[in-house]
């Protein structure tokens, strides 16, 4: 499924007949050919832009999963393996984050920065960047206590080399899992931030769609939520559940690994 | 993968039939509250949709119809409006004499103030004495700035003479807009929009604020049993807050709602729901800020939009039908005086591409200004029209009151703004396009035109109505020429109201919102 909706963001051009962005058709038409799954308010093709929006949404959850997974676990290992003050201070701002509620500090923040795709990113990256800064420490932890990694210290093995040849390959998975699950939390919120009328309102992401569906005056009343309302949310609840299906099961397999 | 699918439907299964059951099990509450209404005649209670449009006082209301209409509840007028034209209201009647330049109006003499005071000529004096130094919020700027008015004296305790150093056709409007207040409590007031205490909203009118809440945008208006004029038909209105219309409606939250098209057919046929037309005088307009784009300076440019922009499509999607595209003379169709002659400047993609060659101007990127929610959409549609013919803008969005302060200070490049009004005296032609900026709504930033100038002055002094009309019908065509704004579209649709609770909804003549004029709830 994942694995569609990656196809259908990477060859979007390809896949859509009409343009995602201008009107192609009568307003407020039900699906048919040629609008597979209709059109909205200003007669916009609906699979144009949830094509397109997959790229908003996964450029997004991607982008800040890459930042904040990298970048959180860099501070994570460095902090584990370093120890000391700088692990204090590092383990104090990670709680600071962690306590703070998430969407409400969003919300004022996009306010504030005003939407753009990249505002977007940074603040999704604010705050997820703690998670996986502090599992990666917990491993690092425990891993700096391993028998054959004091023993290659103790052979004289550098910092590098030992990040390199023995934290990397370790920690990988771990990184790797907590990456995905940032990923699905990251288009959610931008979604929620979307729907909210706070995400850029050029990007046609799902959330979008979805919020000027529900602003549309009784849309509730008419069968036009049928297809402008529930497609796009369709499509997101299929690629978060999706995305947290597979990090179970990469959980799983990790489990199996270690401990 | 596959195994949770199954799982997945399921849950999608239990959550859809959970938002059914929850839905319909709201409906039936509504039901049964409109029923119970019914049983008890008294009292009688309307809601309606509410909002933050500022206390309503004279000096606290915002500037827009739901707040100077709101104060007209609790104060009252020299004059006010039926569906026909001008009622005697606190003035039982008035002469005009030396050639239309004195105005001489009887009062009432039965009217007191809500503290049981007697209303008298020196209050109706010193409103307008007052009124001189700190102009009411959407008062006439005729009676309040431009030294108009030469002087308003009390012949007795209930005559009042007007002064006017000339003519004006328009006056009665004028008049209309300021609201009368206690001198006995007013005398010593310094700040009027910072006076909130409870005296501040002692008046003549037919009903008494009793609660306001501005976080949650509530109002609750009671009827005073002691009211000089027709007996009060609705005892309490209550404004509360309403997410959806429709379903408010539905659900008895509320009384009455205008409701889009599509969600018309809900009310059709139940008997306890009863429609009615609204008349098309609330339009929506793209404004240029001429005085800060130099783009805009270029007339055969401005042209070019009005070609440009599909003002039919606009209709047929952002009102879905439920309007008619606005006329290039400004005043609407529905307008007594509308021009029908005017250009009409159908889609023209071809011509409007002519007409940015002609001006010599290349199309930059302009900001366009929008409010919220449908208007989002509408600024899209504008831009998407836009872009064929090469002009590329970029849609801001605000919420109302941030749109209207930029507005005000002149703070935009392309601007979209709805607001009613349109259906008023032809005189708002010249404070549109002549007058000076005052607010966000009147005023033309960086428009001239010495011709439009000098026939808007000669209107307001006219006070011929066949000349006058002539006049307008003259202007009209200057300004559908110049393309100084680009009038959208005129709503109309529908308004429904639970005929259950209360059905005396009237309209004035010249507006467009009924729960706006006073004698809907009145006798």
């Amino acid at each position: 499924m994942l694995l569609i909706l990656l196809f259908m963001a990477v060859f979007a051009p390809a896949i859509t007949i009409f343009p995602y962005n201008r009107s192609s058709g009568p307003a407020l038409s039900p699906p048919a050919a040629p609008h597979v799954l209709g059109t909205n308010d200003l007669g916009v093709d609906l699979w144009s832009m949830i094509c397109h929006g997959a790229r908003v949404s996964l450029t997004i959850g991607l982008g800040t999963a890459l930042l904040a997974g990298l970048g959180g676990s860099a501070i994570g290992i460095i902090s584990g393996y370093k120890g000391g003050f700088f692990d204090e201070v590092v383990m104090r701002i990670i709680d600071m984050t962690v306590a703070l509620p998430n969407l409400p500090v969003m919300i004022v923040l996009a306010a504030f920065f005003g939407p753009s795709l990249l505002n977007i990113i940074l603040v999704l990256v604010l705050f997820s960047w703690a998670a996986p800064a502090r599992m990666v420490r917990a491993a690092t932890l425990s891993l700096k206590q391993q028998p054959y990694i004091q023993a290659a210290a103790h052979y004289g093995a550098g910092t590098f080399y030992l990040l390199r040849k023995h934290f990397l390959p370790e920690l990988f998975p771990l990184i790797a899992v907590s990456m995905i699950r940032l990923t699905g939390r990251a288009i959610v919120a931008e979604a929620s931030l979307a729907f909210l009328g706070l995400g850029d309102p050029t990007t046609g992401s799902w959330g979008l769609i979805i919020n000027h569906a529900t602003s549309f005056s009784g849309i509730y009343f008419t069968p036009f939520w049928k297809w402008w309302l529930l497609y796009p949310w369709l499509f997101l609840t299929m690629l978060v559940t999706s995305l947290a299906f597979l990090t179970r099961e990469f959980e799983d397999a990790l489990g199996e690994k270690r401990i | 993968m596959k195994k949770y699918s199954k799982q997945i439907l399921c849950w999608m299964l239990i959550l859809i039939m959970a938002l059914t059951v929850a839905c319909s099990s709201n409906n039936n509450q509504g039901k049964a509250d409109a029923e119970k209404k019914t049983e008890k005649t008294e009292p009688v209670v309307v809601k309606l949709a509410g909002g933050d449009f500022g206390l309503s006082q004279p000096y606290t209301t915002y500037s827009r119809g739901p707040g100077t209409y709101k104060v007209k509840l609790v104060f009252d007028s020299l004059v006010a409006k039926d569906d026909k034209g001008y009622i005697p209201w606190l003035a039982e009647n008035w002469e005009l004499k030396e050639d239309g330049k004195q105005y001489v109006f009887t009062l009432r003499d039965d009217v007191k103030w809500a503290d049981g005071k007697p209303f008298t000529a020196e209050d109706v004096v010193f409103t307008f004495d007052y009124g001189q130094v700190h102009p009411p919020v959407g008062s006439s700027q005729l009676l309040m700035k431009e030294g108009f008015l030469k002087e308003v004296a009390k012949t007795s305790d209930h005559e009042v003479v007007f002064n006017l150093s000339e003519p004006n056709p328009n006056f009665l409007e004028a008049i209309i807009s300021v609201n009368i207040i206690p001198k006995h409590i007013w005398e010593g007031v310094e700040r009027p929009d910072e006076f909130t205490d409870e005296e501040a909203l002692i008046a003549t009118g037919p009903f008494k604020l009793v609660d306001y809440n501005k976080e949650h945008g509530t109002y609750r208006f009671e009827a005073r049993e002691d009211f000089w004029g027709p007996k009060p038909a609705v005892d309490v209105i209550e404004f509360v807050p309403v997410s959806d219309p429709v379903m408010a409606l539905e659900n008895g939250d509320i009384d009455l709602a205008s409701i889009p098209v599509d969600s018309l057919s809900r009310f059709e046929d139940k008997e306890e729901f009863t429609m009615m037309d609204n008349l098309g005088v609330y339009g929506t307009r793209l404004r240029f800020n001429i005085a800060n784009v130099d783009d805009f300076k270029s007339k055969e440019f401005r042209q070019a939009f009005a070609y440009a922009i599909d003002r039919q499509d606009i209709v047929d999607k952002i009102a879905r039908g439920a309007g008619v595209p606005g006329s290039m003379g400004i005043l609407p169709p529905a307008h007594i005086w509308y021009n029908d002659q005017v250009p009409k400047y159908d889609k023209n993609i071809e011509k409007a591409k002519e007409l940015i060659e002609k001006s010599g101007v290349t199309p930059g990127e302009y900001e366009l200004l929008v409010g919220e929610g449908q208007e989002v959409r509408l600024g899209e549609l504008i831009k998407e029209q836009l872009e064929a013919v090469g002009i590329q803008v970029n849609v801001v969005t605000a919420d109302l009151k941030s749109r209207d302060s930029r507005m005000a200070e002149g703070d935009y490049q392309l601007v979209v703004t709805g607001h009613g009004g349109w259906g008023r005296d032809a005189d708002y032609l010249r404070t549109r396009f002549a007058g000076k900026a005052d607010g966000w709504s009147s005023g033309t930033p960086g428009y001239e035109n010495e011709t439009f100038s000098k026939l808007a002055e000669e209107q307001r002094v006219e006070t011929d109505e066949a000349k006058r009309k002539k006049i307008i019908m003259e202007l009209q065509e200057v300004l559908a020429e110049d393309v100084p704004e680009i009038p959208l579209f005129m709503r109309t649709g529908k308004t429904v109201y639970r005929n259950t609770t209360y059905g005396g909804w009237k309209y004035e003549f010249d507006h467009h919102e009924s729960t706006h004029n006073k004698l809907s709830y009145l006798e």
